[in-house]
Protein backbone atom coordinates (compact mmCIF):
# COMPACT_ATOMS: atom_id res chain seq x y z
CA UNK A 1 0.00 0.00 0.00
CA UNK A 2 1.45 3.34 -1.05
CA UNK A 3 2.15 6.03 1.51
CA UNK A 4 1.40 9.71 0.91
CA UNK A 5 2.68 12.86 2.61
CA UNK A 6 -0.05 14.91 4.22
CA UNK A 7 0.08 18.42 5.58
CA UNK A 8 -2.69 18.68 8.16
CA UNK A 9 -3.43 22.14 9.50
CA UNK A 10 -5.56 21.75 12.61
CA UNK A 11 -7.35 24.39 14.66
CA UNK A 12 -6.10 23.79 18.20
CA UNK A 13 -7.57 25.07 21.44
CA UNK A 14 -6.44 23.80 24.81
CA UNK A 15 -8.48 25.78 27.37
CA UNK A 16 -5.90 25.25 30.13
CA UNK A 17 -3.19 27.13 28.20
CA UNK A 18 -4.67 28.85 25.11
CA UNK A 19 -6.52 32.13 25.21
CA UNK A 20 -7.97 31.62 21.76
CA UNK A 21 -7.86 28.95 19.01
CA UNK A 22 -4.76 28.84 16.79
CA UNK A 23 -3.56 26.75 13.83
CA UNK A 24 -0.97 24.00 14.11
CA UNK A 25 0.41 22.15 11.09
CA UNK A 26 1.47 18.50 11.18
CA UNK A 27 3.49 16.87 8.39
CA UNK A 28 2.72 13.16 8.45
CA UNK A 29 2.68 10.05 6.28
CA UNK A 30 -0.41 7.88 5.90
CA UNK A 31 -1.62 5.14 3.56
CA UNK A 32 -3.16 6.54 0.38
CA UNK A 33 -6.57 5.03 1.19
CA UNK A 34 -6.72 6.66 4.64
CA UNK A 35 -9.68 8.58 5.96
CA UNK A 36 -9.57 11.92 7.79
CA UNK A 37 -10.02 9.94 11.02
CA UNK A 38 -6.93 7.87 10.18
CA UNK A 39 -4.98 11.12 9.82
CA UNK A 40 -6.20 12.35 13.22
CA UNK A 41 -5.41 8.97 14.80
CA UNK A 42 -1.90 9.06 13.30
CA UNK A 43 -1.33 12.52 14.77
CA UNK A 44 -2.83 11.54 18.14
CA UNK A 45 -0.98 8.22 18.44
CA UNK A 46 2.44 9.16 17.07
CA UNK A 47 2.88 12.95 17.00
CA UNK A 48 0.81 14.76 19.62
CA UNK A 49 -1.20 12.83 22.19
CA UNK A 50 -2.91 16.00 23.42
CA UNK A 51 -4.99 16.39 20.23
CA UNK A 52 -8.66 16.04 21.21
CA UNK A 53 -11.40 14.84 18.86
CA UNK A 54 -14.49 12.64 19.10
CA UNK A 55 -14.65 9.20 17.51
CA UNK A 56 -16.51 6.00 18.17
CA UNK A 57 -18.00 3.66 15.56
CA UNK A 58 -15.74 4.31 12.53
CA UNK A 59 -18.74 3.27 10.40
CA UNK A 60 -20.50 6.63 9.88
CA UNK A 61 -23.41 5.68 12.10
CA UNK A 62 -22.67 7.18 15.55
CA UNK A 63 -22.28 10.76 14.31
CA UNK A 64 -19.44 11.54 16.75
CA UNK A 65 -16.72 12.64 14.34
CA UNK A 66 -18.45 15.45 12.41
CA UNK A 67 -15.99 18.27 11.75
CA UNK A 68 -15.08 20.85 9.13
CA UNK A 69 -12.45 19.76 6.61
CA UNK A 70 -11.32 22.26 3.98
CA UNK A 71 -14.52 24.23 4.60
CA UNK A 72 -16.90 21.26 4.32
CA UNK A 73 -18.72 19.56 7.17
CA UNK A 74 -17.96 15.85 6.97
CA UNK A 75 -17.78 12.71 9.07
CA UNK A 76 -14.05 12.13 9.56
CA UNK A 77 -14.47 8.34 9.62
CA UNK A 78 -16.08 8.02 6.18
CA UNK A 79 -14.23 10.75 4.28
CA UNK A 80 -11.17 9.64 2.34
CA UNK A 81 -8.17 11.95 2.39
CA UNK A 82 -7.92 11.91 -1.41
CA UNK A 83 -11.20 13.82 -1.61
CA UNK A 84 -9.29 16.90 -0.45
CA UNK A 85 -5.75 16.20 -1.67
CA UNK A 86 -2.63 16.32 0.49
CA UNK A 87 -3.31 19.64 2.22
CA UNK A 88 -5.94 19.41 4.90
CA UNK A 89 -7.45 22.17 7.01
CA UNK A 90 -9.37 20.62 9.90
CA UNK A 91 -11.59 22.68 12.22
CA UNK A 92 -14.34 21.99 14.75
CA UNK A 93 -17.99 22.47 13.65
CA UNK A 94 -18.99 26.14 13.34
CA UNK A 95 -21.57 27.75 15.59
CA UNK A 96 -20.74 25.72 18.70
CA UNK A 97 -18.50 26.56 21.62
CA UNK A 98 -15.16 24.71 21.47
CA UNK A 99 -14.44 22.56 24.52
CA UNK A 100 -11.01 21.41 23.33
CA UNK A 101 -9.42 21.24 19.86
CA UNK A 102 -12.02 19.55 17.59
CA UNK A 103 -14.46 18.78 20.39
CA UNK A 104 -17.42 21.16 20.57
CA UNK A 105 -20.14 21.60 23.18
CA UNK A 106 -23.21 19.84 21.74
CA UNK A 107 -25.41 20.48 24.81
CA UNK A 108 -27.41 23.28 23.09
CA UNK A 109 -27.89 21.01 20.06
CA UNK A 110 -29.39 18.20 22.16
CA UNK A 111 -31.41 20.65 24.30
CA UNK A 112 -33.13 21.86 21.12
CA UNK A 113 -33.71 18.28 20.02
CA UNK A 114 -35.41 17.47 23.35
CA UNK A 115 -37.61 20.56 22.92
CA UNK A 116 -39.49 19.00 19.99
CA UNK A 117 -40.22 15.78 21.96
CA UNK A 118 -38.15 13.34 19.89
CA UNK A 119 -40.10 10.23 20.81
CA UNK A 120 -43.31 8.51 19.82
CA UNK A 121 -46.40 10.01 21.53
CA UNK A 122 -49.30 7.57 21.43
CA UNK A 123 -52.78 8.47 22.72
CA UNK A 124 -54.73 5.71 20.97
CA UNK A 125 -55.01 2.21 22.49
CA UNK A 126 -51.84 0.24 21.88
CA UNK A 127 -52.12 -2.60 19.37
CA UNK A 128 -51.77 -6.21 20.56
CA UNK A 129 -48.60 -6.69 18.55
CA UNK A 130 -46.68 -4.13 16.53
CA UNK A 131 -48.00 -0.92 14.90
CA UNK A 132 -48.87 -1.67 11.30
CA UNK A 133 -47.54 0.83 8.79
CA UNK A 134 -48.24 0.68 5.07
CA UNK A 135 -45.39 1.25 2.57
CA UNK A 136 -47.07 4.56 1.64
CA UNK A 137 -47.12 5.68 5.29
CA UNK A 138 -43.49 4.70 5.68
CA UNK A 139 -42.67 6.59 2.50
CA UNK A 140 -44.03 9.77 4.16
CA UNK A 141 -41.22 9.82 6.71
CA UNK A 142 -38.80 8.12 4.35
CA UNK A 143 -35.16 8.96 4.79
CA UNK A 144 -35.84 11.53 7.55
CA UNK A 145 -35.42 8.62 9.97
CA UNK A 146 -31.82 8.13 8.82
CA UNK A 147 -30.51 11.14 10.77
CA UNK A 148 -27.56 10.18 13.00
CA UNK A 149 -27.56 13.48 14.95
CA UNK A 150 -24.01 14.39 13.96
CA UNK A 151 -24.91 18.14 13.95
CA UNK A 152 -23.21 18.71 10.58
CA UNK A 153 -26.42 20.27 9.22
CA UNK A 154 -27.01 22.66 12.12
CA UNK A 155 -23.35 23.70 12.03
CA UNK A 156 -23.64 24.45 8.30
CA UNK A 157 -26.82 26.53 8.63
CA UNK A 158 -26.20 30.30 8.24
CA UNK A 159 -29.49 30.99 10.05
CA UNK A 160 -28.14 29.13 13.09
CA UNK A 161 -24.82 30.99 13.34
CA UNK A 162 -26.12 34.40 14.44
CA UNK A 163 -29.11 33.08 16.38
CA UNK A 164 -28.40 30.48 19.05
CA UNK A 165 -32.10 30.23 19.84
CA UNK A 166 -33.08 28.91 16.41
CA UNK A 167 -34.08 25.23 16.64
CA UNK A 168 -31.91 24.35 13.65
CA UNK A 169 -32.33 21.80 10.86
CA UNK A 170 -31.62 18.65 12.89
CA UNK A 171 -34.33 19.32 15.51
CA UNK A 172 -36.79 20.44 12.83
CA UNK A 173 -36.08 17.32 10.77
CA UNK A 174 -36.78 15.22 13.87
CA UNK A 175 -40.05 17.14 14.32
CA UNK A 176 -40.94 16.31 10.71
CA UNK A 177 -40.08 12.67 11.30
CA UNK A 178 -42.66 12.38 14.10
CA UNK A 179 -45.32 14.79 12.75
CA UNK A 180 -45.59 12.69 9.57
CA UNK A 181 -45.33 9.33 11.34
CA UNK A 182 -48.68 7.51 11.07
CA UNK A 183 -48.14 5.91 14.49
CA UNK A 184 -47.67 9.20 16.32
CA UNK A 185 -50.40 11.34 17.95
CA UNK A 186 -48.26 14.28 19.07
CA UNK A 187 -48.30 16.27 15.81
CA UNK A 188 -50.31 19.20 17.24
CA UNK A 189 -47.90 19.67 20.16
CA UNK A 190 -44.87 19.61 17.88
CA UNK A 191 -46.43 21.86 15.23
CA UNK A 192 -47.16 24.42 17.95
CA UNK A 193 -43.51 24.33 19.05
CA UNK A 194 -42.04 24.67 15.56
CA UNK A 195 -44.56 27.37 14.53
CA UNK A 196 -42.32 30.10 15.87
CA UNK A 197 -39.91 32.77 14.69
CA UNK A 198 -37.13 30.68 16.24
CA UNK A 199 -38.69 27.52 14.84
CA UNK A 200 -39.36 26.46 11.29
CA UNK A 201 -39.77 30.04 10.01
CA UNK A 202 -36.10 30.83 10.63
CA UNK A 203 -35.29 28.36 7.83
CA UNK A 204 -34.76 30.31 4.60
CA UNK A 205 -34.24 27.25 2.35
CA UNK A 206 -30.52 27.94 1.96
CA UNK A 207 -29.81 24.21 1.30
CA UNK A 208 -26.51 24.20 3.27
CA UNK A 209 -27.94 21.54 5.60
CA UNK A 210 -28.62 19.24 2.65
CA UNK A 211 -25.12 19.71 1.30
CA UNK A 212 -23.57 19.02 4.70
CA UNK A 213 -25.66 15.95 5.61
CA UNK A 214 -23.43 12.84 5.45
CA UNK A 215 -26.55 10.70 5.01
CA UNK A 216 -27.71 12.80 2.03
CA UNK A 217 -31.10 13.45 3.63
CA UNK A 218 -33.17 16.02 1.71
CA UNK A 219 -33.56 18.14 4.85
CA UNK A 220 -34.68 21.35 3.11
CA UNK A 221 -37.41 19.46 1.27
CA UNK A 222 -38.70 17.93 4.51
CA UNK A 223 -38.63 21.30 6.27
CA UNK A 224 -40.65 22.81 3.41
CA UNK A 225 -43.26 20.09 3.90
CA UNK A 226 -43.25 20.85 7.63
CA UNK A 227 -43.86 24.56 6.90
CA UNK A 228 -46.85 23.68 4.70
CA UNK A 229 -48.21 21.40 7.43
CA UNK A 230 -47.93 24.21 9.99
CA UNK A 231 -49.80 26.60 7.68
CA UNK A 232 -52.49 24.00 6.90
CA UNK A 233 -52.88 23.37 10.61
CA UNK A 234 -53.22 27.02 11.53
CA UNK A 235 -55.67 27.94 8.76
CA UNK B 1 -24.83 31.75 25.02
CA UNK B 2 -28.44 30.60 25.31
CA UNK B 3 -28.47 26.85 25.62
CA UNK B 4 -32.08 26.21 24.82
CA UNK B 5 -34.67 27.08 22.23
CA UNK B 6 -36.61 30.09 23.42
CA UNK B 7 -40.17 30.14 22.15
CA UNK B 8 -41.30 33.59 21.03
CA UNK B 9 -44.84 34.93 21.10
CA UNK B 10 -44.71 35.46 17.35
CA UNK B 11 -45.28 32.93 14.64
CA UNK B 12 -43.88 33.60 11.18
CA UNK B 13 -46.45 31.53 9.32
CA UNK B 14 -48.46 34.46 7.92
CA UNK B 15 -45.34 36.29 6.68
CA UNK B 16 -44.14 33.05 5.06
CA UNK B 17 -47.50 32.46 3.36
CA UNK B 18 -47.80 36.08 2.16
CA UNK B 19 -44.22 35.93 0.82
CA UNK B 20 -45.20 32.95 -1.34
CA UNK B 21 -48.50 34.52 -2.44
CA UNK B 22 -46.77 37.81 -3.33
CA UNK B 23 -44.16 35.82 -5.31
CA UNK B 24 -46.91 34.18 -7.39
CA UNK B 25 -48.64 37.54 -7.89
CA UNK B 26 -45.32 39.10 -8.95
CA UNK B 27 -44.75 36.33 -11.47
CA UNK B 28 -48.21 36.78 -13.02
CA UNK B 29 -47.82 40.56 -13.07
CA UNK B 30 -44.38 40.27 -14.63
CA UNK B 31 -45.85 38.21 -17.48
CA UNK B 32 -48.61 40.81 -17.90
CA UNK B 33 -45.97 43.54 -17.82
CA UNK B 34 -44.03 41.89 -20.62
CA UNK B 35 -47.17 41.38 -22.66
CA UNK B 36 -48.43 44.94 -22.25
CA UNK B 37 -45.06 46.64 -22.63
CA UNK B 38 -43.42 44.59 -25.33
CA UNK B 39 -45.97 42.54 -27.25
CA UNK B 40 -48.96 44.88 -27.53
CA UNK B 41 -46.72 47.25 -29.49
CA UNK B 42 -45.78 44.56 -31.95
CA UNK B 43 -45.93 45.64 -35.55
CA UNK B 44 -45.84 49.37 -34.88
CA UNK B 45 -43.35 51.94 -33.68
CA UNK B 46 -43.58 52.77 -29.98
CA UNK B 47 -44.39 56.47 -29.91
CA UNK B 48 -44.87 58.88 -27.03
CA UNK B 49 -48.55 59.19 -27.91
CA UNK B 50 -49.04 55.43 -27.84
CA UNK B 51 -47.30 55.11 -24.43
CA UNK B 52 -49.36 57.93 -22.91
CA UNK B 53 -52.62 56.52 -24.33
CA UNK B 54 -51.81 53.14 -22.83
CA UNK B 55 -50.92 54.76 -19.48
CA UNK B 56 -54.30 56.50 -19.56
CA UNK B 57 -56.33 53.32 -19.97
CA UNK B 58 -58.27 52.00 -16.97
CA UNK B 59 -56.22 48.81 -16.49
CA UNK B 60 -52.78 50.45 -16.54
CA UNK B 61 -52.80 52.13 -13.08
CA UNK B 62 -54.45 49.03 -11.54
CA UNK B 63 -51.75 46.77 -12.94
CA UNK B 64 -48.95 49.12 -11.88
CA UNK B 65 -50.37 49.62 -8.38
CA UNK B 66 -50.74 45.85 -7.86
CA UNK B 67 -47.17 45.47 -9.06
CA UNK B 68 -45.99 48.19 -6.67
CA UNK B 69 -47.76 46.63 -3.65
CA UNK B 70 -46.59 43.07 -4.38
CA UNK B 71 -42.98 44.11 -5.06
CA UNK B 72 -42.81 46.31 -1.97
CA UNK B 73 -44.22 43.61 0.31
CA UNK B 74 -42.09 40.83 -1.17
CA UNK B 75 -38.87 42.83 -1.18
CA UNK B 76 -39.21 44.49 2.21
CA UNK B 77 -40.43 41.32 3.92
CA UNK B 78 -37.32 39.60 2.55
CA UNK B 79 -35.06 42.38 3.85
CA UNK B 80 -36.80 42.27 7.25
CA UNK B 81 -36.37 38.51 7.50
CA UNK B 82 -32.60 38.87 6.87
CA UNK B 83 -32.33 41.70 9.40
CA UNK B 84 -34.26 39.62 11.93
CA UNK B 85 -31.74 36.79 11.57
CA UNK B 86 -28.88 39.03 12.57
CA UNK B 87 -30.53 41.24 15.21
CA UNK B 88 -31.38 39.73 18.55
CA UNK B 89 -31.53 42.96 20.55
CA UNK B 90 -35.15 44.15 20.94
CA UNK B 91 -34.23 47.82 20.65
CA UNK B 92 -32.35 47.31 17.37
CA UNK B 93 -35.11 45.12 15.99
CA UNK B 94 -37.57 47.95 16.59
CA UNK B 95 -35.18 50.43 14.95
CA UNK B 96 -34.71 48.19 11.86
CA UNK B 97 -38.42 47.38 11.65
CA UNK B 98 -39.35 51.08 11.82
CA UNK B 99 -36.78 51.83 9.11
CA UNK B 100 -38.14 49.08 6.84
CA UNK B 101 -41.71 50.34 7.32
CA UNK B 102 -40.60 53.93 6.67
CA UNK B 103 -38.80 52.93 3.46
CA UNK B 104 -41.97 51.04 2.44
CA UNK B 105 -44.20 54.07 3.07
CA UNK B 106 -41.88 56.44 1.19
CA UNK B 107 -41.56 54.08 -1.81
CA UNK B 108 -45.34 53.50 -1.82
CA UNK B 109 -45.89 57.27 -1.88
CA UNK B 110 -43.34 57.89 -4.65
CA UNK B 111 -44.62 54.89 -6.66
CA UNK B 112 -48.26 55.93 -6.33
CA UNK B 113 -47.36 59.47 -7.36
CA UNK B 114 -45.62 58.17 -10.49
CA UNK B 115 -48.57 55.96 -11.44
CA UNK B 116 -51.07 58.80 -10.93
CA UNK B 117 -48.84 61.20 -12.89
CA UNK B 118 -48.58 58.74 -15.80
CA UNK B 119 -52.36 58.15 -15.74
CA UNK B 120 -53.18 61.85 -15.85
CA UNK B 121 -50.62 62.83 -18.50
CA UNK B 122 -52.20 64.05 -21.71
CA UNK B 123 -50.83 63.10 -25.06
CA UNK B 124 -49.65 66.24 -26.85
Amino acid sequence: MAQIDIQAKILRYQPEKDEKPHWQTFAIQVADDSTILDVLNEIHWRHDGTLAYRRSCRSSICGSCAMKVNGRNVLACETPVHRFGTKLKVEPLSGFQIIKDLVVDLEPFFAKLKRIKPYLIVDKPLPDKEFVQSPAQLEQIGESTLCILCAACSAACPSSWPNQEYLGPAALLKAYRFVFDSRDDGADQRLEIVNDKNGVWRCHTIFNCMEACPKKIKITEYLSRLKLKVVENSL
Amino acid sequence: MNKDFKQTSRSGSLAWLLQRISAVILFVLLVLHFVTYHFLAQGRAVSYRWVIERAGSWWFPLLQFAFLLAALYHGLNGVWSVLEDYTSNRYWRLVWYSLVVMVGVVLLFVGTLTIVKLYTLKAA
